[in-house]
């Protein structure tokens, strides 16, 4: 038995009762499809999708589709959910120097040099490249912010990235709590991650001679980090924030696939070794953003410095400068970023035939000492009014190029017969995006 | 030097947070502007996540804006 | 009205936007001057000074009795004009000052718009109870506003009081965005919804309550009992094609406390709801 009147009489005797008093023709006879309309942007999902393209001179090229939805909830909350799609093919550097002579490597997944059927010889003068690389990489992620009380929010989530042979898993929690009138909002979080990698043909052991061919099975990786930040309205156009990172990771960080050139004192080789690098790594940086916006600009500029105990530090530098047209539904985003890093302690190019004492050693180009340079350019069309009817407030469409050149400091002088060869060749990328946002 | 760098700025962020910057801010009706999307602290979109994975595989450093490191084979 | 007031349109000549302002501003004034608890020449203040005698309103008041009358019966005397009175005991200043059970006690038996004789046009308020029409005269002056620019003006646009507001068409590239402040939600600017046309109106206790012993004392008041509905909501903004509509319904929703989600649910209307 129902105690009062029927509900949904309350809101018809309500819309009745209202148009008494208002006797306007608006108010009268369109109640069903106006609610519809009213901001039903909020509850429903903002999609966000993008298709990536990108390709290295000579080497890597990569195709990744991503999508991210996004949906503020009733009680203050959010919701996001993101899917990533990669597959990368081409060329990728092994670690090993050029040479005046053309030199033959197995695949990883080769277990001799008798056996193997994926032998590849690298031309003379050349920076030898594996160029049977393939991957394909799924990952996906949720995260969830619930409001714990007027200022403060709770957010919890989770990542995953799978490919045949690296599988990740990682969950991480914060705490966010704004002050001021919500002009400062101060926030901490950590984050833990735990990696199961399966090379190809096995984790060799680390340091051991390629030739060999001592390969084992699977090995892990954990990391951990703690993120403290800090955000600051400072004017009606400026925005602030600056975030303090510390992780840690532990476990297998070598990569299983790199080797290093042993090279006698005339420049020849004698040998690769697979590189080891240190079984831990702590790595501290400090993240600064100012955002300033107008009518019809904004800019935004980041910093972030960085050093770890690899003895890798980096400087970092981002500027992106957004103009709209005069009807505010186009704009361009041209953008430039200046990167620099120092190379790790135990990076070596190649080593000579009796280092036995150094016990880590990579000659991985990503922790040697280089700058690089992108530039961008984005531009973006609202579609709202453009497709009839069809798309929402913040329907667009969008597409964004970027190129990106990385130049390797030289390192000390090649031995003999290799100089005059460009041991350290500079790398440079195009990346290409379309996007549809809804 | 660079780690001394590092460690100052540390502190000086802890020494604001606590501190405070009650002076600065907005009322909320001044936030028009703010809360445009490009006005976000995440406002960049999928360019930002795609950027930062290029820059996980061909680089030494990530993170800083958020959690970085991981999630990726590429390393 | 916490915020300002303002009328929205896009308009290529100041002077006849400035003149459109000026036309819902008026009405905005007419309205506050006309109905003001606060004012010794309103109609409210004329209806108290006859201590009891009958009056025979003019149209416009009539017909806001005559919406308070049926909201009254329509939220079974949760919505109630005469609990204004409440006011004298409560003061929502943040503090811990509770009044005390006597005094709003004797408060009670001056609220109760059943005591009220009302056959239209003509009014009998008994001594000592008063009017107020505080609760609905927001929504209202949005609606009049509305009305006379409806009247005047081709163009789109959208009256906004306070955040109470109504939008009569969307703007050629897209829908208005409004800003609402929310203090609960995940982003420190304001939650921005996208209006074509239609209503909002919000209720909320942000900056008017009571805290005690770790126990909060929103500002609606249960004109039953004299004392705040247990367990209201912090904030209810709500969707409807008028802004009285809208404004009536997110104040019944902070008026059913516990119940104010079930009850907006059961209205099929949009809401949101903080708690």
């Amino acid at each position: 038995m129902q105690l009062g009147p029927d509900p949904s009489s309350v809101r018809r005797r309500l819309i009745a009762a209202s148009c008494a008093l208002l006797s306007s023709s608006a108010a009268r006879g369109e109640q069903g499809s106006v609610t519809d309309k009213i901001g039903r942007m909020v509850e429903d999902w903002k999609i966000q999708s993008a298709l990536a393209y990108y390709r290295e001179d000579g080497r890597i090229q990569a195709i990744e589709p991503v999508i991210s939805a996004v949906r503020d909830l009733s009680d203050g909350g959010r919701l996001t959910l993101n899917f990533t799609f990669d597959s990368l093919s081409g060329s990728s550097p092994n670690g090993a120097l050029p040479n005046h002579n053309p030199q033959t490597f197995a695949s990883p997944s080769a277990r001799s040099l008798a056996a193997a059927r994926h032998l590849y010889t690298v031309a003379p003068g050349r920076l030898p490249v594996d160029p049977n690389y393939s991957d394909a990489r799924v990952a996906g992620g949720v995260d969830w912010t619930l409001p714990l009380s007027r200022l403060t929010r709770l957010s919890v989530g989770g990542k995953f990235s799978y490919e045949d042979d690296f599988y990740s898993a990682t969950a991480n929690a914060g705490v966010e709590h704004d002050f001021n009138d919500k002009n400062t909002t101060v926030s901490l979080s950590v984050s833990s991650e735990n990696d199961f990698l399966q090379p190809i043909g096995g984790a060799p052991t680390p340091r051991s001679d390629y030739a060999l061919f001592e390969k084992g099975g699977h090995e892990t990786k954990r990391g951990q980090g703690l993120l403290l930040g800090l955000t600051q309205v400072m004017t009606r156009n400026w925005l602030s924030e600056v975030n303090l990172s510390l992780d840690r990771f532990s476990g297998y960080l070598t990569d299983p696939y790199k080797l290093v050139s042993v090279i006698d004192g005339a420049g020849d080789p004698v040998g690769y070794v697979y590189e080891n690098r240190p079984d831990s790594r702590t790595r501290r940086s400090v993240y600064l953003e100012n955002r300033v916006g107008w009518t019809r600009a904004s800019a935004g500029l980041a910093l972030r410095y960085m050093t770890d105990t690899w003895g890798i530090h980096s400087d970092t530098a981002q500027l992106r400068l957004r103009w709209w047209n005069a009807g505010r539904d186009q704009y361009f985003e041209p953008s430039v970023r200046w990167y620099r890093q120092s190379a790790a302690d135990f990076y070596r190019p190649w080593i000579a035939p009796n280092a036995a004492q150094e016990t880590y050693l990579s000659a991985d180009s990503r922790l040697a000492a280089f700058h690089a340079l992108t530039y961008g350019l984005k531009y973006g069309i609202k579609l709202t009014d453009r497709l009839g009817g069809f798309g929402r407030g913040g329907t667009e469409f969008n597409v964004r190029l970027e190129y990106y050149q990385q130049t390797i400091q030289n390192g000390p002088a090649a031995p003999g017969a290799l100089q005059g060869l460009d041991l350290y060749p500079s790398l440079k990328a195009v990346l290409l995006q379309i996007g549809f946002d809804y | 030097m660079r780690r001394k760098c590092i460690l100052l700025c540390e502190v000086l962020v802890l020494c604001s947070l606590t501190v405070g910057c009650s002076s600065l801010g907005v009322k909320p009706w001044q936030r028009e502007l703010l809360s445009r999307q490009d006005m976000q602290p995440d406002g960049n979109g999928l360019d930002d996540a795609i950027d930062d994975h290029m820059y996980f595989s061909k680089e030494a450093s990530s993170g800083g804006r958020s959690f970085g490191g991981g999630g990726c084979g590429c390393n | 009205m916490a915020g300002p007031c303002e009328v929205l349109l896009p308009a290529t000549e100041l002077s006849s936007a400035r003149e459109l302002g000026e036309v819902a501003a008026a009405e905005a004034w007419r309205i506050e001057k006309k109905y003001s608890r606060y004012r010794q020449d309103s109609v409210l203040a004329w209806i108290h000074a006859q201590q009891g005698s009958t009056v025979r309103l003019d149209e416009e008041t009539a017909s806001l009795i005559d919406f308070a009358q049926q909201c009254f019966v329509i939220s079974e005397g949760l919505f109630d004009i005469t609990s204004g009175i409440l006011r004298r005991a409560w003061k929502f200043d943040g503090s811990d000052r509770l009044p005390d059970v006597a005094t709003v006690q004797n408060l009670l038996p001056l609220i109760g718009f059943d005591k009220v004789r009302w056959r239209n046009p003509f009014l009998t308020v008994p001594d000592g109870m008063e009017l107020d029409l505080g609760g609905i005269g927001k929504e209202y002056a949005v609606d009049k506003a509305y009305d006379q620019l409806m009247a005047r003006c081709p163009a789109p646009f959208l009256v906004n009081f306070g955040g109470d507001l109504r939008a009569s068409r969307p703007l050629p590239n897209g829908p208005w965005k409004v800003g609402i402040e929310r203090p609960d939600t995940v982003q420190t600017a304001a939650m921005i919804l996208e209006v074509e046309y239609g209503a909002l109106a919000t209720s909320g206790d942000a900056h008017r309550f009571l805290l005690k012993d770790g126990v909060r004392f929103g500002h609606v008041l249960d004109p039953r009992t004299g004392w705040p509905v247990p367990d209201a909501p912090r904030s209810v903004t709500v969707a409807a094609s008028s802004c009285t509509e809208a404004g009536l319904l997110s104040t019944l929703a902070m008026l059913k406390g516990a119940r104010a989600q079930q009850f907006l649910q059961e209205q099929a209307v949009r809401y949101w709801l903080l708690r």
